[in-house]
């Protein structure tokens, strides 16, 4: 039976009145604009129609906007009794001016308010989305579903974004709060927008391992606990799978060159997904160039390295050629290079950054974060489809079909 | 050609088990047809392949002329689903529900909000509008995804036992409301394993069993051909007179079986028409069997049911 349109038998108009309904609706059909305006037009509609749910069921009532309420009021008690301690550290500091120590004091606060806010997405992320599939097949509304024409790769992103609207707006109301550091100063608001942009592509990717999970694992509770698993795996994993291999090439971080049992240092790749890795770099870039962060980050990347002790800060150029310092090794650098035209038909060797990447300490800025949040996103963007062929009723991956086809098997009998 | 839902050689193959197997299904526009079978006879698949929500392994499946397999996305356009379980959103009131899946639809605002109150209204629950889904009893739950089902006006709607798990009150108004929907010119496929459901519903059934059809047509055709294969109940007065009653009955002629039951009652297979069946009465009082009630077995559809389900035997009607 092809689309034609059904035969009115002769002698019986009378059920002419029957007839026209699918032929009407057929006729809808082929009206309908083609391509790739309709493809979107459907698209955001249905990740609206799905946010616009998820959301109203969140949203309603006094409850979600008493946390938020409380949770602001701790995020605000927890920046006081930073400033006091911090105040009382300064206080025993008898050289410097009192603009240095309210800097000091403004980058202690933004460094804690960072850290606590990388904290609570790196635990409420996974929590948020990990239920937003399975509990769709646990409450067997999926089916319900996926029997609109709405698309399943608006489903997921409608889920995916709503169940994480409510993450976003608990870190974006913490940005008023962040705010009290310019009062204090040494923190400019490139570097809270850098510190966000960190917290959002976490909370993006952590979120979209949250439901990739829901949409690979029948249960929550399942979806929910491996999803910490590999919240876990990413950041004391990553940070402890390091350090092992820091140590065995025979020392912890700089000049660790072809001592241990492991010859050369740990790739950066293996923490890029760490967001403290990340926001250490972000920190290094808020600090003198000096401290802790710096020195933690620079174990991870060789170009992000104080000034001042092998060059002159400022940009005195120095030739990094490889073979020197800490070419392979990883460790101090020769510092910054200004921009010089490359030699024709060589490439211009990539340890050089440009000027303008320099802080005024002489620290190189953003050598690690932005792979940290392009990482991120780009784990969002693939676990997202993954999602989408695993939540697609008849379009499943080879991998997931004995387990869902005895399951449908179950439901049919 | 009029069928709107069209099955032809449809195959499902679970894990090397056949759920289905060759099934052919035509339903004409504008009926309530039953897809009658017991437990594990392929109706959901079959049902859930046609809803799009299963491919099929062979086969053809058509919902107004639209291939399931090729076109999923039109045919739910066109189609209405409701499954045999399902659940309803927590945190969600009953209109928020209709309008949730009227924006799955893409139905404007305005057109929605007319939408969800003729809706309610059909349903029935035009009073329920601003409860919690969660709240409402399982019959009312039972409508309401009926009535989600209705949102984008589907020619056809795919019922999966929809009757099941609802007391004799809401199964009435169920039956008044699938009415209701074909006088609206919707076509109507139901699933059930429970006969007398369906039987004053539909308009035509098919009998499914191990994935196949075993019978299929108008309810009046399939009792016109079980009119040959009929069980007659006889009680007698006086149990004394059973032996002499499996005499008599034995002797008569169309008559496959005669089994005395415990509690006296006599089970008669009887092949005969209706002028036999008459002749047969006729011929037992004038024996002078005290005869008390004689009757056609309750349910014929029923019978037909059990006979062509029968596991051991089979019986494929023609």
């Amino acid at each position: 039976m092809t689309g034609s349109a059904p035969e009115i038998v002769e002698g019986s108009p009378a059920v002419e009145p029957v007839v026209t309904a699918p032929v009407d609706a057929r006729r809808r059909l082929v009206g309908r604009p083609a391509g790739i305006g309709r493809f979107l037009t459907e698209g955001i509609g249905g990740i609206v129609a799905v946010g616009v749910k998820e959301l109203r069921g969140r949203m309603r009532g006094r409850r979600a906007f008493v946390i938020l309420t409380v949770y602001l009021l701790l995020l605000g008690t927890f920046a006081w009794m930073m400033e006091m301690i911090l105040e009382k550290e300064y206080a025993t500091i008898l050289s410097g001016t009192a603009a240095f120590a309210s800097a000091q004091i403004g980058q202690g606060i933004f460094i804690a308010l960072m850290m606590l806010e990388t904290l609570l997405v790196v635990a409420l992320a996974p929590a948020f989305t990990a239920g937003a599939i399975s509990t769709e097949r646990e409450k067997q509304t999926l089916d319900l579903l996926a029997t609109t024409p709405i698309s399943s790769l608006a489903i997921v992103i409608g889920k995916l974004f709503s169940a994480l609207t409510y993450l976003f707006i608990l870190v974006f109301a913490s940005i008023p709060l962040t705010a009290v550091v310019f009062v204090y100063g040494g923190v400019s608001p490139d570097d809270v927008i850098r510190g966000y942009a960190v917290v959002l592509a976490t909370a993006l990717g952590l979120g979209s391992v949250g439901l990739f999970f829901s949409a690979l694992v029948k249960r929550t509770q399942a979806a929910t606990i491996i999803s910490y698993f590999g919240v876990l795996a990413v950041t004391l994993g990553s940070y402890f799978v390091f350090y092992f291999w820091t140590s065995m090439t025979g020392g912890g971080g700089a000049f660790t060159n072809g001592v241990g049992p492991i010859r050369g240092k740990p790739p950066e790749v293996l923490v890029y997904l760490n967001p403290y890795y990340a926001q250490a770099d972000v920190m290094c870039g808020v600090e003198n160039g000096f401290g802790e962060w710096c020195t933690r980050i620079a174990q991870v990347t060789d170009n992000s390295v104080l000034g001042g002790t092998t060059t002159n800060a400022g940009g005195v150029t120095v030739d990094p050629a490889p073979g020197v310092v800490g070419a392979d090794g990883g460790g101090f650098k020769p510092m910054p290079v200004p921009a010089e035209p490359a030699v024709p038909g060589q490439p211009e060797p990539d340890r050089r950054v440009a000027q303008d990447d320099v802080s005024p300490f002489g620290v190189v800025r953003d050598t690690f974060w932005p792979k940290s949040a392009v990482s991120w996103l780009v784990v969002a963007v693939v676990l997202t489809l993954a999602s989408v062929q695993l939540v697609s009723p008849t379009r499943r991956l080879r991998l997931r079909l004995p387990g869902s086809a005895r399951r449908s098997m179950r439901s049919s009998i | 050609m009029s069928a709107i839902v069209r099955t032809e050689g449809l195959v499902k193959r679970y894990d090397g088990t056949l759920a289905v197997a060759g099934l052919d299904l035509d339903v004409e526009e504008g009926e309530i047809f039953g897809l009658v079978g017991p437990n594990g006879a392929g109706k959901t698949t079959t049902l859930r392949i046609l809803a799009t929500l299963l491919d099929p392994s062979g086969g053809e499946a058509e919902i107004a002329g639209l291939s399931v397999r090729r076109n999923p996305k039109e045919v739910r356009r066109v189609l209405g689903f409701m499954p045999d379980v399902f659940g309803v959103y927590d945190d969600m009131k009953v209109w928020e529900y209709l309008d949730f899946f009227g924006r799955c639809y893409g139905l404007p605002a305005d057109r929605r909000r007319r939408l969800i109150g003729d809706l309610l209204e059909l349903v029935d629950l035009a009073d329920k509008r601003d409860h919690y889904v969660q709240s409402l009893s399982r019959g009312m739950q039972q409508r309401l995804c009926l009535a989600h089902a209705l949102v984008h006006e589907p020619s056809v709607l795919l019922l999966d036992e929809p009757a099941s798990g609802l007391d004799p009150r809401a199964r009435v108004e169920l039956r008044e409301l699938l009415r209701e929907l074909r006088a609206m010119g919707k076509t109507i496929v139901i699933s059930s394993h429970i006969l007398p459901e369906l039987e004053e519903l539909c308009t035509s059934v098919a009998i499914v069993d191990h994935g196949r059809v075993l019978a299929q047509g108008r309810v009046s055709e399939i009792e016109r051909r079980l009119r040959a294969g009929a069980v007659l109940r006889v009680r007698l007065l006086d149990h004394a007179d059973l032996d002499r009653a499996r005499e008599h009955f034995e002797a008569q002629p169309d008559v496959a079986s005669v089994n005395v039951l415990d509690d006296g009652t006599i089970e008669i297979g009887f092949r005969g028409s209706d002028v036999e069946t008459a002749k047969l009465l006729g011929d037992a009082v004038g024996a002078g069997l005290p005869i008390v009630t004689f009757a056609r077995a309750a349910s014929d559809l029923e019978e037909l049911f059990l006979q062509v389900t029968d596991r051991d035997a089979p019986v494929v009607l023609q």
